[in-house]
């Protein structure tokens, strides 16, 4: 196998990341406007958001993966899935440290059982079941089908959650919150400008993932 | 076939008497645990009431679903019932649907000690208490026989069935407590009856999920 950054979409495609992402911590700190009541606590939003979208995106690659290894058969997608899982979990390990971040000082409390944090952490949890799934399993074939099934039933069970925990302690929720659609176009900008980046960042994570998870089963197999 | 699994799902359960104690006595206990450290102060016993009994369900739950699974394990029964010329979906629908009313059965024995235990009133409508405590079972059933079919093969399948399942099974534990405590403290149904389409919801995506997964997952 050719090694991956060698390839020239992958190099330039790094390369384009890495300014970018530069270019985006610029953009924050300086060009957006800062919202009055909540001074740079705002700022975390252009990282949080991005990273919730990136997160709940790879969990449903996970699945649609999951769903092509049963149609398939094929390992590639059992690849896929793992490499999906396990980038998915770091950001939405993201999500859970920099959300309390931003509540600590905005909500006086780091944790107060906000649906979307509250989902975002139930997910994690499965998630975690998941990699001792994929660790303890036993028989390696055995392994990529629950490991397949469980992508599917953890996203199936996303709406679930997430409608049954909004419901679920109304009073102890009620707190404004303005939606990323309906902010001003400064932030609404930079904000789309972050979610693209993080976006970028996140494919070419896959990609090099899955590589390097067929490089490392091709040497399993070699010896 | 469907009735055939069923009736030997049941079978098993019932003719090994180990699960039904055991699954009794660690009911029993959990109450026992809820009284002492509650103090059976009856303000905090009757407001977490609701939420301590669909908990002490759920450890049982946990219990019994590894149980059940692991009889099938020994003599690697349970790759020669998957390797029986049978709808492998049809498996998890007797084993559903069969667990569930093992669990309503031991539900109905554990009521009593709960609520006389805890020194609680019963539910003035008993009738609905038991007809929703039915469904909520489906729902529980309808995860953990999902989550069992998953880790039960694993090596370490008694630390993956409840790590995998409590989380998975959240919103229906949400839903059991919140609609426990409405007809508790007789609220009307309108207050309720979101938590019970919540409930129906886990009910029809896990059984699908189930019916049509279980086919790849016991797959040799």
């Amino acid at each position: 196998m050719q090694p991956f950054f060698k390839n020239r979409t992958n190099s330039l495609i790094l390369f384009l990341v890495i300014f970018f992402l530069f270019l985006n911590i610029y953009n924050i700190i300086y060009n957006t406007p800062m919202v009055p009541d909540q001074h740079w606590a705002q700022k975390i939003f252009y990282v949080h958001v991005p990273s919730a979208w990136v997160g709940f995106l790879s969990y449903f690659i996970v699945m649609i993966a999951g769903i092509m290894f049963f149609i398939k058969n094929n390992n590639f997608w059992d690849n896929v899935g793992l490499a999906a899982a396990e980038i998915g979990t770091i950001f939405i390990s993201l999500v859970l440290i920099t959300g309390p971040i931003w509540a600590t000082p905005i909500w006086g409390k780091p944790w107060i059982w906000e649906p979307r944090l509250t989902t975002t952490l139930i997910l994690f949890l499965i998630y975690i079941g998941y990699f001792m799934m994929r660790s303890f399993g036993g028989h390696a074939e055995r392994v990529k089908r629950y490991a397949a099934s469980l992508g599917i039933i953890a996203f199936l069970d996303v709406p679930i959650i997430f409608v049954s925990v909004q419901f679920w302690a109304p009073e102890i929720q009620s707190h404004p919150q303005v939606e990323m659609a309906n902010q001003p176009p400064g932030i609404l900008g930079a904000f789309l400008i972050s979610l693209s980046i993080f976006t970028l960042l996140y494919i070419l994570m896959l990609k090099y993932r899955i590589y390097v998870i067929q490089l490392k089963n091709k040497v399993i197999h070699h010896v | 076939m469907f009735f055939t699994l069923f009736k030997k799902e049941l079978f098993i359960e019932f003719r090994t008497k180990e699960v039904v104690l055991s699954m009794l006595i660690f009911g029993l206990s959990i109450i026992l645990a809820f009284a002492f450290s509650s103090n059976v102060s009856k303000v905090i016993v009757a407001n977490y009431a609701p939420g301590m009994f669909w908990v002490m369900i759920l450890f049982v739950t946990t219990l019994g679903v590894h149980r059940s699974f692991s009889y099938e394990k020994e003599f690697d029964a349970f790759s020669l019932l998957v390797g029986s010329p049978i709808d492998r979906g049809m498996i998890y629908l007797a084993k559903w649907l069969s667990g569930s009313i093992f669990l309503t059965i031991m539900e109905a024995i554990i009521v009593i000690p709960f609520f006389k235990f805890l020194l609680i009133e019963l539910p003035s409508n008993f009738l609905l208490f038991s007809m929703t405590s039915i469904l909520i079972n489906l729902a529980i059933m309808s995860v953990a026989i999902l989550v069992a079919g998953i880790a039960m093969r694993a090596s370490l399948s008694e630390v993956l069935v409840p790590i995998l399942f409590f989380p998975l099974v959240s919103p229906v534990i949400i839903a059991a407590t919140k609609i426990t405590s409405g007809i508790l403290s007789n609220d009307p149904y309108q207050l309720w009856q979101i938590w019970l389409l919540i409930v129906v919801s886990v009910i029809v995506i896990f059984v699908l999920a189930g019916y049509t997964l279980f086919d790849f997952i016991t797959e040799e």
